[in-house]
């Protein structure tokens, strides 16, 4: 077997750390699928999931230092939460609503994540309210004089926003450690990206607040992930800010609450499942001798594993007690 | 160097018409001077200060048509008001608050244009509002098939504000028969324009939109009238938004309100007083024979006399009855 450091385009990744991308991407379809189900099964009250977005959220949160830098994520990264550390169980008990839901104390919508000791920033649902906040974030290390960067997540839907230029601008303008990561996947809910801007690649805005944009193939976490590692290293020498677009796709509908049948065709959706990102790395993987069919089998063994145990968990665990409403509203000493 | 006629680009424009730029650019230094004297002098109370921006204001506003077109000025934009038909009594009606001050009855802040007939939209005080207001416009136009074009005015640190982007993007996206003008005078307040954005020069923006962006000289009156003509075609023509960043300068400090010898050097100040697009405009009009020394002196006197009569009878005129006070909030009705 040929040794992985021999291995071109790993984007000097091991063995280990190549199935560990590998392992967190199925983690991060496991997860959104079953809550998913759950959803349906009238269990949790809403899903909002990322299937098809894997590679895109897996490659760049894993060129992240967890616990170190700042995760500023919107409501459709499973993959950046379990990548920085967050677990099924932690997910899913946002999902039901449970008392012990770090990420609200069941209070929350769900995919609303937030983890302090991770540096998971709790956001909103209003879309792209985050991104000054990732900016504001970074501002602050630079003040600081730490190495702490600013990785904050958004839709494509995201870039119209007057939020997303002011967050842009402001970073461009003091040279901040931030890094601007657009899941481009073609569709606001149901609106299409030709309607959303009169661009081909958002990247190209990015010249426009004086920092380098470029855009990778949102579907090959290696790309994405040395796209990354090149953004962090830039934030970390304080040469300031970088935006990421990553071409994907979504394979479900935008949440449990969207029927995609009305605005795109199941021709376009089988033609993107054949792209599938977990497929595609399984096969480069294979193909670069990294692991063997049994290996990788028993890498989806093990995350199904896991995520039945996090659900049996999460369905024993308590609901907040209705005395506890008015906590977490104020910081309590 | 001579500079002749035949070499000059007039853009069609008859010798009366050349003439009428420089017209309403003296007036518009007339009303401007005049006003930051009554507020120096107790008689008014606040005033904001176009000098120096003439060029990029009367140019632009020249190739429009008043009462089609419509206008969302800022309030820097006293010579495009002059240029779209204002009069310098309307202008100082609102500076003195005055009952009949056809802007908003001597209620809203000085240089708060606004005149129905002239399809000039009423504006506010925060910075970039009025933008997206003129996307709308210029989208009913486009829905209502209807040949008007609406024209958004700012400066350069309106373009760093979220109303900004998401009127360029929504224009871009729709095609819309609107052009952007952004007077870059360097300045917002007190920010210079390196701290405001990373680039140089704002027009590159226009890319990541969908449509042309250009950056002139705004102290060239006729680059500019000549700039805003070919995006007045293109929006009529259907194909869509321009942006137009024109360079020019502040002679004043931003409002009365302002001292600016805390953040600029009066050096800067008389570098750029030498390139007075009045001065300049002049200059090339006698240069190329359309006026001389006695039709330049009929001229500003003949704006003087203007500005002085206007004042002496705007300052005479009543100011609103109090018990008027909550009118011209809501749409007034017969029989309502």
């Amino acid at each position: 077997m040929v040794t992985v450091k021999d291995i071109s385009g790993a984007a000097g990744l091991n063995r280990d750390q190549l199935l560990e991308l590998y392992y967190k991407m199925l983690l991060a379809r496991t997860v959104g699928q079953r809550e998913r189900m759950l959803n349906r099964m009238g269990k949790g009250p809403f899903a909002v999931t990322g299937e098809g977005h894997e590679a895109l959220q897996v490659g760049t949160a894993y060129a992240l230092k967890p616990k170190h830098d700042w995760v500023v994520p919107y409501y459709r990264d499973i993959g950046v939460a379990l990548t920085i550390g967050q677990t099924p169980l932690d997910l899913l008990l946002a999902h039901l609503s449970r008392e012990s839901d770090i990420s609200s104390g069941g209070r929350n919508m769900p995919s609303h994540f937030s983890d302090p000791a991770l540096r998971i920033v709790s956001g909103s649902a209003p879309v792209a309210t985050h991104l000054p906040h990732a900016a504001g974030i970074a501002l602050a290390s630079k003040l600081r004089r730490v190495d702490e960067v600013s990785a904050v997540y958004m839709g494509e839907g995201g870039t119209s926003t007057g939020d997303c230029h002011e967050a842009m601008n402001f970073a461009g303008v003091h040279k901040l450690p931030v890094i601007f990561i657009i899941e481009n996947n073609q569709y606001a809910i149901s609106v299409h990206w030709r309607k959303q801007a009169a661009v081909e690649n958002v990247s190209v805005r990015a010249e426009g607040y004086g920092f380098p944009g470029v855009t990778v193939d949102g579907n090959d976490v290696i790309a994405v992930y040395a796209a990354m590692k090149e953004a962090v290293d830039r934030a970390r020498k304080g040469e300031g800010a970088t935006l990421i677009e990553g071409k994907t796709y979504r394979l479900v509908p935008h949440t449990s609450d969207d029927d995609d049948r009305r605005y795109r065709a199941r021709e376009e959706v089988e033609e993107w499942t054949k792209k599938d990102p977990l497929v595609r790395y399984r096969i480069w993987l294979k193909e670069h001798d990294v692991a063997e069919e049994r290996k990788l089998d028993e890498l989806h063994e093990r995350a199904a594993r896991e995520v039945d145990e996090a659900t049996d968990q999460a369905e024993k665990a308590p609901t907040p007690k209705p005395e506890s409403a008015l906590g977490h509203v104020f910081v309590e000493d | 160097m001579t500079v002749t006629r035949e070499a000059t680009k007039t853009f069609g424009l008859t010798e009366k018409q050349l003439v009428e730029m420089q017209y309403k650019m003296l007036l518009a230094r007339a009303v401007s001077v005049r006003q930051r004297m009554l507020q120096r002098m107790g008689r008014g109370p606040m005033t904001f200060s176009g000098e120096g921006h003439e060029a990029v204001q009367v140019g632009t506003a020249s190739a429009l048509r008043p009462g089609t077109d419509w206008v969302f000025a800022y309030y820097r934009d006293v010579a495009v008001a002059l240029t779209v038909g204002m009069t310098p009594r309307d202008i100082l009606r609102g500076f003195f608050a005055r009952r009949d001050d056809v802007s908003s009855g001597g209620r809203n802040m000085p240089s708060h244009f606004s005149h129905r007939d002239l399809r000039i939209v009423s504006g506010s005080a925060p910075i970039c509002t009025q933008v997206p207001h003129a996307v709308g416009a210029a989208l009913a136009a486009k829905l209502r098939r209807l040949d008007e074009i609406s024209v958004a005015y700012f400066g350069d640190g309106a373009t760093s504000t979220g109303d900004w982007h998401e009127s360029m993007n929504f224009a871009g996206v729709h095609k819309l028969p609107v052009v952007f003008v952004c007077e870059h005078n360097n300045y917002a307040i007190s920010v210079p324009w390196r701290k405001q954005a990373a680039i140089e020069n704002v027009a590159i923006r226009a890319a990541g939109y969908g449509f042309p962006g250009v950056t002139i000289n705004g102290n060239d009156v006729l680059e500019v009238y000549g700039t805003m003509t070919e995006a007045v075609k293109r929006a009529r023509a259907g194909e869509g938004p321009t942006l137009i960043e024109a360079k020019t300068y502040r002679l004043m400090p931003h409002s009365s309100d302002d001292d600016d010898r805390r953040y600029r050097t009066r050096e800067e100040v008389e570098h750029w007083g030498a390139k007075d697009p009045l001065v300049a405009y002049a200059r090339q009009l006698r240069e190329i024979g359309v006026l001389d020394e006695k039709s330049e002196k009929d001229l500003n006197d003949r704006v003087n006399a203007e500005v002085d009569e206007a004042t002496d009878e705007v300052e005479q005129e009543p100011t609103p009855d109090p018990a008027s006070a909550l009118r011209h909030v809501f749409v007034e009705r017969e029989g309502a």
